[in-house]
């Protein structure tokens, strides 16, 4: 342990004399920030961001980190109490467990707050839990979980945008009958199964389960039945070889006409159209739930802005947050990274999101059912095993017993 | 002499000193961080044997364990019997000798992970068409994606890649057999089959051991070609005990109890290859 003290005494020591340079430098007014990114996706967006921020105050340098394994970094870095004074990362498990630790600012009290969406305040709270009322981070970007399909198809077909469970099923029957694959799933890639457990379960499943299912109120044997059986229905119309095509292959395949409906993320759509620039692509929500007004588009955080709490420049740092909720600022980050804004306001004009503009508009929206299951479960290999063997009892009390072991250890 | 002896000292210490700030000490705070409640930040409390005896109670480490030693039994005895057959054909008076030689050994130098996804893209594109054209069932989907024959695509790609080295191994061993050996037991009239069994084999036997022992602990190991290839599924079919502390230690949180997990399989695999050194080395020609 002396050892490590030794080495923490060195990079302490070092980081004081850079800070100290920092100090220097900072004698004619200006300040440096350092803005830590988890997605390399959006390096040149945030690029052009910056320089035009950095335009509009000339004495505030930012300086933007986005590493490798990003997350994983800044785990670490906590460690070494060395946090970014800005960070812009994803709304997962991750975020909930550093907000707990208390090392974010608390946005309660400011006004940024009444420019993005509530919904997905809460979202991210619930992430947080319970323990913990404040506000530490501010949804940005925002993704969405949907069935994409075939526009050339659907109108050949004649089909009709499905809004209950029962018009989804006669849709996929239609397309069976007519020769097409109706579903092309990619399950050899066991996250990709979680794309469909979690638009399946976010209409049919209550949004507090995961907190019950902590207090020993709640299960999946008992609540996710209904959720179980229609995967299974799904998985009916899949193609000959669902758990033989991953991810990259199934975008190919379904760019190239093969499967009407095809059920992913909004991340998946600029590689489909990479693959086949011609493609006409549209969305819907997922419509698991037999009631039509129950269903609405599962959507969570993909980017969260974040101020570090024991930054030396947080009124510079709040500079930066207000200029990235902006409204022109915010229209200009989903346009180049085809995601959906947490700001109030702000929508993704891009046509092949028409059928969920609704959905955001009106804020109808639900959380990932899974983003709240604990991480060390392994739940999409629990998925995939089951939607193989098709054992919806044994499943769904394997899927109890190994949220019970995470949560004992 | 005194001098000698520093310089032998400073040969040894910059490596000694490498080793143990890289690998013992890390490995020391493993064992340590394993007896508390770790997530790999934050704070921690000791919680004793606890993360030990969770281990020994979870279905999926035990799975884990079962598919690991499945795989590595497998596909030590295949490699070794695939190694010994090149080997003795590549040590024979051949054309090409040294070009088939480089060939052979050309595995080894590509990268795991590379050699995963090349075979991963056959098993996805190309097996399945030959399956389909020649009627044969199991053969017409991905086997990948089948939870009963995904371990097989792993042992062939495992067992096509470390052969190379064990063949090598294997060669080095061969040339040391002087031909005069041979050319006595022609002599005596010795048949091929008992050429290899009397004297080959016997003389070749350190080597045996050596290739057993480190091609059963690199399989015991294995991780790179399962993230390539299935990625721990489909399920959990395929999930190495490696790639097991990795997903749970790193991705899910669980450092402290995957770091009992891991000192539990480092004793694993200290255990077997003493036992395999014993058992081989007591057959060997003195």
């Amino acid at each position: 342990m002396k050892f490590s003290k030794g080495l923490a005494a060195i990079t302490l020591g070092t980081s004081l004399l850079l800070a100290g340079c920092g100090g220097d430098g900072g004698a004619d007014g200006e300040v440096t920030l350092e803005l830590f990114s988890n997605k390399s996706e959006s390096v040149d967006t945030y690029k052009g961001l910056i320089a035009e921020f950095e335009e509009q105050n000339p004495d505030i340098n930012i300086k933007l980190e986005a590493p490798p394994e990003a997350e994983t970094v800044l785990k670490t870095r906590l460690t070494k109490n060395d946090l970014p004074d800005i960070m812009s990362i994803g709304g997962n498990a991750t975020y909930g467990e550093l907000a707990r630790e208390g090392v974010f600012h608390d946005f309660s009290d400011d006004e940024v707050l009444t420019n993005v969406q509530s919904s997905y305040v809460d979202m991210l709270g619930q992430l947080v839990g319970p323990e913990h009322d404040g506000v530490y981070g501010l949804p940005y970007a925002t993704n969405a979980n949907h069935v994409i399909y075939n526009k050339e198809k659907v109108e050949e077909l004649g089909i009709e945008i499905p809004t209950n469970w029962d018009e989804f099923v006669t849709a996929l029957e239609a397309a069976k009958e007519a020769g097409e694959i109706p579903i092309y799933f990619t399950l050899q890639e066991a996250w990709t199964g979680m794309s469909v457990w979690n638009g399946v379960a976010g209409n049919l499943v209550a949004d507090d389960f995961a907190e019950r299912k902590n207090n020993g109120e709640a299960s999946f044997v008992e609540e996710y039945d209904e959720v179980a059986d229609k995967m299974l229905t799904l998985l009916d119309y899949g193609h000959s070889d669902n758990f033989g095509v991953g991810y990259g292959d199934g975008n190919n395949a379904f760019a190239t006409g093969n499967g009407v409906f095809y059920i992913q993320g909004n991340w998946a759509i600029p590689e489909i159209v990479k693959a086949n620039p011609d493609i006409e692509l549209g969305t819907f929500a997922l419509p698991s739930n037999d009631n039509a007004e129950e269903n609405d588009l599962v959507s969570g955080v993909d980017v969260a802005l974040a101020v570090s709490d024991s930054t030396d420049h947080k009124e510079e740092a709040m500079k930066f947050i207000e200029f990235m909720i902006s409204q022109e600022t915010a229209q200009t980050y989903i346009e180049e990274q085809k995601a959906f804004s947490g700001v109030e306001g702000v929508f993704q004009e891009d046509p092949v999101f028409e059928g969920i503009r609704v959905n955001f508009e009106e804020g109808r929206l639900t959380s990932f059912p899974d983003h709240y299951y604990p991480a060390g479960m392994g739940t999409e290999n629990l998925v995939q095993d089951f939607l193989i063997e098709k054992n919806k009892d044994a499943a769904l009390q394997t899927l109890d017993s190994e949220w019970d072991k995470v949560q004992n250890r | 002499m005194v001098k000698k002896k520093h310089a032998f000292l400073l040969m040894v210490i910059p490596a000694f000193v490498l080793f143990f700030t890289f690998h013992t000490y890390p490995a020391l705070q493993g064992i340590f961080y394993s007896f508390t409640d770790y997530k790999g930040y934050g704070n921690w409390d000791f919680v004793g044997f606890k993360n030990y005896f969770n281990v020994f109670q979870d279905g999926r480490a035990l799975s884990a364990y079962g598919f690991t030693f499945q795989f590595a039994i497998v596909a030590t005895i295949l490699v070794n019997i695939i190694s010994v057959l090149i080997a003795i054909g590549l040590n024979s008076n051949i054309k090409l000798r040294k070009t088939l030689r480089a060939t052979y050994f050309l595995p080894y130098i590509l990268s795991v992970l590379i050699v995963g996804y090349i075979f991963k893209f056959m098993f996805t594109h190309l097996l399945p068409q030959i399956g389909q054209a020649l009627n044969i069932e199991f053969l017409s989907t991905n086997i990948l994606g089948n939870p009963d024959l995904a371990w097989l695509g792993i042992v062939l790609v495992a067992v096509w890649q470390s052969a190379a080295f064990n063949t090598l191994l294997y060669l080095a061993g061969l040339s040391t057999i002087d031909d005069q050996v041979y050319e006595a037991a022609s002599i005596d009239g010795a048949k091929p089959w008992a050429r290899f069994w009397k004297i080959t084999f016997p003389l070749i036997a350190p080597f045996f051991t050596i290739n057993m022992v480190v091609a059963m602990k690199n399989f015991l190991m294995a991780f790179d070609q399962i993230v390539a290839l299935t990625g721990g599924g489909p399920g959990q079919a395929t999930e190495s005990i490696s790639l097991l502390i990795y997903r749970g230690g790193f991705q899910g949180g669980e450092f402290a109890y995957q770091s009992a997990n891991a000192v539990i399989y480092f004793i694993v695999i200290v255990a077997i290859s003493i036992i395999q050194l014993r058992v081989l080395e007591r057959r060997e020609v003195k």
